[in-house]
């Protein structure tokens, strides 16, 4: 096996063990309607599963909405900016 | 001002404003404009404009150096799409009115300036396609973060500020969120 698949391979087993995660926070200005819209048109999420995501940012302050490698996290949260969505990652762990 | 589903097309949308109304969202979309192509993006992070840091918030809360990287990235690409959004509302608002053109005397006394006055109150019909709805709904987004910040709203959503200009804010930040609910709804069935 070549080198190179040698070197993706331990980059995703390293992803998998240190999972990141996009978090959305609760801000007093952006609707419920248009954060749960969000979820559904960007993350593909059924009505009841961004329902349930809007739900808890409104109510806990915040939501998991992605788990996976750094960069992936990294395209949700500029999406999510992009959007006017208060989202930041961190290291699932943290 | 209602968005409609526009029954020929399953992905337009179609809504009456009044003129008022539209002049209101052309200022706001320029003002918006101004500001974002105004910011430096390298020093946003620690901008003195609340709006300009709400807009672009730090994508790491607990690790300044990546919070850095990550605006190094991601923050040109983001204003721009910021500001072509806000450039393709205004494109749907249509041609601005020559408002004076009718308050000239000679026009006046031509009955083809009696009837672009009468126009000028009468409410317009505005069309947007999908990606129009998507730069109205981000763009109404952008808007209305600047204008809690400028009415210095708290996370318990009551605006901090109560000088004199402050209620004419609020009411255009409620009308923009009215807006946009529509918007969403519209699209949504």
């Amino acid at each position: 096996m070549p080198k190179t698949d040698e070197r993706l391979d331990l980059r995703d087993a390293v992803s998998l063990d240190h999972p990141w995660i996009t978090i959305v926070w609760d801000d007093p200005v952006n609707l419920m309607s248009y954060v749960s819209y969000v979820f559904r048109s960007y993350f593909g999420f059924s009505a009841q599963e961004s329902e349930r995501l809007m739900l808890q940012v409104h109510n806990n302050g915040k939501a998991v909405v992605a788990t996976g490698n750094r960069e992936a996290m990294e395209r949700h949260v500029e999406a999510m900016h992009g959007y006017g969505l208060w989202a930041t990652l961190a290291k699932a762990d943290s | 001002m209602q968005f409609m589903q526009a029954s020929e097309n399953a992905d337009s949308v179609t809504a009456r404003f009044e003129p008022v109304e539209i002049g209101l969202l052309r200022l706001a979309a320029s003002q918006l404009i101004d500001l974002l192509e105004a910011a430096e993006t390298h020093r946003l992070g620690t901008s003195g404009d609340p709006a300009l840091r709400r807009l672009l918030p730090d994508a790491y809360t607990d690790d300044p150096e990546a919070a850095a990287e990550f605006r190094r990235f991601t923050a040109d690409d983001l204003l721009e799409r910021k500001v072509r959004n806000a450039r393709c509302l205004l494109a749907t608002l249509g041609e601005e009115p020559l408002a004076d053109v009718a308050d000239e005397p000679d026009d006046a006394e031509l009955n083809d300036a009696d009837t672009a006055a009468d126009d000028a109150d009468q409410p317009v019909t505005i069309d947007l396609d999908a990606d129009d709805v998507q730069a109205w709904l981000r763009t109404l987004t952008d808007l209305r973060l600047t204008l809690a910040e400028r009415l210095e709203i708290g996370s318990d959503g009551v605006p901090g500020r109560s000088d004199d200009e402050a209620p004419f804010l609020h009411d255009i930040y409620d009308w923009f969120g009215m807006v946009q609910e529509s918007l969403v709804y519209a699209i949504d069935v």
